[in-house]
């Protein structure tokens, strides 16, 4: 075999399986996995860009934490309930007309929701909330107040790591997300004082953790500058409020707010240029048409 | 009637004697005898139940635990020796009339079944997966009645002591030699 | 069942030729084992057969090992005595059977000792006791060859996993035979392994299976022909853009399809749509014997799928005649020549433009006839050819050592990764334990030698092809 392949040294050999070939059936030619890609898929991050993207998990820490700090000053009489529905509801209807004026109600007109239907949920809503909360503080009675605590955290999180941050996972889901949100603060809400307190803790929970993430993303859609200054604002107002319940909460807090907005976009851009993903010609092809058209 | 013994091994390695009885050119008879049971073992098992139970008696402090125990030891033994233990596996073979197989337990119960010449097919080898071994037994083949080339059941032969491939031979030859008498004898009388 | 005898010749002629060729070179006792063997039907089950049959044939011993399917269990005897262990294991998904690496130990140890197997050759990658036959013959200082008949991605994390544990599982075998070049680098990058331990060794087909027949065709229509199971990974989708596509652009085109899976409704509801229900017609699940003759009643075969280690069906159709279009995945590009192809990207779009290629070269008569094509085609893949390929394999591999248990460690440690290399090194060990116990309860000396089948002493081959009117001891069993 050897002496033929020197003979004829213009016989070079050919990816074909047809054809008997001069050499040894474990012959490895230089040839060998010259089809072989790397990291065809891998995105290049903009350091900026992911800053920007890691607004979403700031927003909501900050969000968590606000609710927290809200419920500790309800807790311990500084903030009367009275206080916290009427900011709640003025900031609600500055929302309300934000979230129209941002888009021209354009996405309204699309949706096809009339103010009226808006309006009467709103209405049910409050009023079932507010008929229920002399239920709600007597439901976790017999439920001791650490166990109420351990399961606020643990809500807490959970809302935290299911929440709908734009990340295209298995593990997303908005409506888990909010549900873990929503037990939380009735749990946390049925340690209060009054049940006027837990009817204004609940309300203020569904405005935080259903409708302020809607207005996020629309501003983050249509005026990112606008974003990136509420997210600033929010975030201090958030530190301001938990420096003035701990400071070492504040600092830690403040530390971690930074690792995740500057630190981990670094990681994620130096651990980029680690990736190795190898692609070549034994990969399953993707079909990219749309074939529900002939359907 | 001649008679010869010769020793072989089962599939696990325990001794065997096969013991070859010509009775006459078309009758013959093969006995594959087991070891008997050993006094040594017995005692052994024995008082190792009764250790065990005297164990539970000090811990429960109930006589009834020894009572039992002794019971449990009597009554295990018999069955043991009535319907487990087989000392003597054996196959008498009839050129004219048929095949007898014959288990003798060690309480000196036999349990024969006979099979008519008419019905038998064949005796063969085979082998089988018998627990995590794979193993050879000899079996005999049933013809079918509807059928005369099928083969409606396999009789499976020497099921407790399970000798070793050597030992099979030595009964297969045997059997054949038989077998082949009672092929070649309808031929014969064909012929006168 | 009944599996088909290798082709052509009289057996006697070419054990006779088979032994004189060999000459020098010693006898093998092979145990093939994998979980797919009849009477499951597909690839790897057929190359299995067929390998079988003509390393049988060249005077190697041969014995397959599977799991049993349903009451087929037990020992078993096929054309040719090809001896077959159907294991009583517990199959648990795909026809794979569960591993716990440890339980299939006792019973593989007796056959490799029963029948003095030298090489134990597992086979694909999906089959679990393929992979504890390596494991197991490694412990016991076998030496071990591995066909891997599929290819598979590095994108996902179910592939990063089955890849680590080809890894280990390849990591010290002593050879490696693929189906196509694509097929090798794919192996050689997933289990990271040297490649000039693996050999490439494609599929064949029986081209006296698959023979033209002209007459069958209907000349005034334009018939494409496609045979493949109805799922996913063919690529039934694209096919179900390409029919309504055509039908309407050419009013004599038919479509034939054979093969049945999941995707069978999505390619009724696109006839059920465009009113084609006289024009494409679904044949359902094809016995191996009858693709010939669906095959020959068409003027084109498409093939559509996604990923192909080496496609068999395009061969097949080939060598019935059919000038083939097909997808440019996987080892395709490599298996037929370019006249007899015609490759497109996997898309709708360029399938289309193929085959309407096709269709105007059948039109404009530019065709080879089936019967040239056939004539070349069955020159390029042969069984007897594979065998003397694998062959090769095998005298190599007995010249190689087998690892001992310290150097197997050290590779285990070195060539997986500190964790998973140490899990298996442990894994190895107790493996071996397991093996000290055994050896212990039933000593290799009580084991009873079986008696062959097939190789150079084999009871089957004497009988049958020297024509010795002998009985043959052992007798296939009936029920």
């Amino acid at each position: 075999v050897c002496a033929q392949v020197e003979t004829s040294p213009r016989r070079c050999w050919q990816k074909v399986l047809y054809e008997r070939q001069p050499f040894p059936d474990n012959y490895v030619d230089q040839r060998f996995l010259e089809e072989l890609r790397k990291n065809v898929h891998a995105r290049q991050y903009q350091y900026w860009a992911v800053v920007f993207e890691s607004g979403a998990v700031v927003q909501q820490l900050c969000s968590v934490c606000v609710f927290v700090v809200t419920w500790w000053y309800m807790d311990a009489g500084v903030l009367s309930p009275q206080g916290l529905f009427g900011a709640a509801l003025v900031s609600s209807l500055l929302g309300y007309v934000l979230f129209d004026a941002i888009d021209a109600g354009v996405g309204r007109r699309e949706s096809g929701r009339t103010r009226w239907a808006d309006l009467k949920s709103t209405l049910v809503f409050i009023a079932f909330t507010y008929g229920f909360s002399p239920v709600l503080k007597t439901l976790t009675e017999s439920i001791s107040t650490d166990t109420i605590y351990a399961m606020s955290v643990f809500m807490l999180l959970g809302h935290l790591i299911f929440f709908d941050y734009g990340a295209n996972a298995a593990i997303v889901s908005s409506t888990l997300s909010l549900n873990m949100a929503i037990f939380a603060s009735v749990c946390l809400a049925s340690r209060l004082p009054r049940s006027l307190h837990a009817f204004v803790m609940v309300t203020f929970a569904m405005q935080i953790f259903a409708l302020w993430p809607m207005l996020q993303k629309k501003l983050k859609a249509r005026t990112p500058r606008c974003y990136v200054a509420v997210t600033v604002l929010f975030a201090l107002a958030a530190l301001a409020g938990l420096a003035s319940v701990s400071s070492v909460g504040a600092v830690l807090f403040a530390s971690l707010l930074l690792s995740i907005s500057c630190l981990c976009p670094y990681c994620l851009i130096r651990l980029q240029q680690l990736k190795d993903n190898i692609h070549g010609p034994w990969d399953e092809a993707e079909i990219k048409e749309d074939l529900s058209r002939f359907l | 009637m001649q008679s010869q013994e010769r020793p072989f091994r089962s599939a696990s390695g325990e001794p065997l004697a096969l013991r070859r009885r010509q009775h006459s050119a078309s009758c013959r008879e093969l006995a594959l005898r087991r070891p008997r049971l050993q006094l040594r073992s017995l005692s052994a098992v024995t008082s190792a139940v009764w250790l065990a139970a005297y164990g539970v008696f000090v811990l429960s402090e109930n006589s009834m635990v020894l009572s039992a125990a002794i019971f449990i030891t009597l009554v295990g033994l018999i069955i043991y020796l009535h319907f487990v233990k087989i000392d003597q596996e054996s196959l008498l073979v009839i050129g004219s009339l048929g095949i007898q197989l014959t288990s003798s337990y060690a309480s000196g119960k036999e349990s024969t079944t006979f099979i008519e010449m008419s019905r038998v097919k064949d005796v063969v080898i085979n082998e089988a997966i018998y627990m995590q071994k794979v193993i050879y037994y000899l079996c005999i083949l049933l013809k079918d009645p509807q059928d005369p080339q099928g083969v409606s059941e396999v009789v499976p032969l020497f099921q407790s002591s399970q000798p070793r491939l050597d030992c099979l031979m030595e009964v297969y030859k045997s059997c054949q030699e038989i077998l082949d008498q009672r092929k070649e004898a309808p031929q014969s009388s064909g012929i006168k | 069942m009944a599996p088909r005898r290798s082709a052509g010749g009289s057996g006697a002629e070419m054990a006779a030729g088979g032994r004189a060729a060999r000459g020098a070179a010693a006898a093998q006792s092979v145990c093939m084992v994998s979980d797919f063997f009849y009477p499951n039907m597909g690839g790897v089950e057929s190359h299995i057969y067929q390998l079988s049959q003509c390393l049988i044939e060249r005077g190697h011993k041969v014995l397959v090992v599977t799991h049993a399917y349903g009451g087929r269990r037990g020992v078993r005897y096929l054309s040719n005595g090809l001896k077959v262990y159907y294991l009583p294991l517990r199959v648990m998904y795909n026809q794979s059977t569960a591993t716990t690496l440890f339980h299939s130990l006792p019973l593989l140890r007796c056959i490799f000792l029963r029948e003095r197997v030298s090489v134990v050759h597992a086979h694909s990658s999906f089959s679990a006791m393929a992979h504890d036959a390596l494991f197991h013959a490694k412990t016991m200082g076998l030496r071990t060859v591995f066909t891997d008949h599929s290819l598979f991605g590095f994108a996902d994390v179910s592939s990063v996993l089955t890849n680590k544990l080809l890894t280990v599982s390849l990591c010290d075998t002593n050879h490696i035979i693929c189906v196509s070049y694509t097929s090798k680098e794919n192996t050689v990058l997933r289990a990271a392994l040297d490649p000039r331990i693996v050999s490439v060794i494609p599929n064949a087909v029986d081209p006296t299976d698959f023979t033209p027949d002209p007459s069958r065709r209907d000349d005034g229509t334009v018939t494409i022909v496609v045979v493949s199971r109805l799922v996913y990974r063919k690529g039934i989708d694209l096919l179900s853009g390409i029919i309504p596509e055509l039908c309407q652009k050419y009013p004599e085109l038919h479509f034939l399809v054979g093969g049945e899976g999941p995707k069978r409704i999505v390619l009724e509801e696109v006839r059920e749509r465009y009113q084609l229900h006289d024009r494409v017609r679904l044949l359902g699940a094809l016995e191996h014997q009858d693709v010939r003759n669906v095959l020959v009643q068409g003027h084109i075969f498409l093939n559509t799928s996604l990923t192909e280690a080496f496609c068999m069906a395009i061969v097949e159709a080939a060598s019935c005649g059919l000038q083939v279009v097909s997808t440019k995945v996987g080892g395709i590009p490599e298996v037929l020549p370019e006249n007899l192809i015609i490759l497109c990207e996997p898309s709708v779009k360029s399938l289309c433009d193929g085959l309407e290629k096709a269709i105007a070269q059948l039109r404009s008569g530019t065709l080879p006839s089936p019967e040239a094509v056939h004539n070349k085609v069955k020159t390029f893949y042969t069984w007897r050819d594979v065998a003397e390929r694998t062959e090769k394999v095998y005298e190599r591999v007995a010249g190689e050592k087998v690892l001992p248990m310290n150097e197997r460690l050290d590779r285990l440690i070195s060539h997986c990764g500190p964790v998973t290399g140490y899990i298996f090194a442990l894994l190895a060990v107790l493996n071996f334990l397991f093996l000290v116990f055994l050896r212990w309860m039933t000593p290799d000396s009580i084991i009873d030698v079986a008696i062959d089948a097939t190789g150079p002493k084999g009871a089957w081959t004497k009988q049958y092809f020297s024509g010795k009117k002998g009985r043959v001891k052992e007798e296939p069993p009936i029920s």
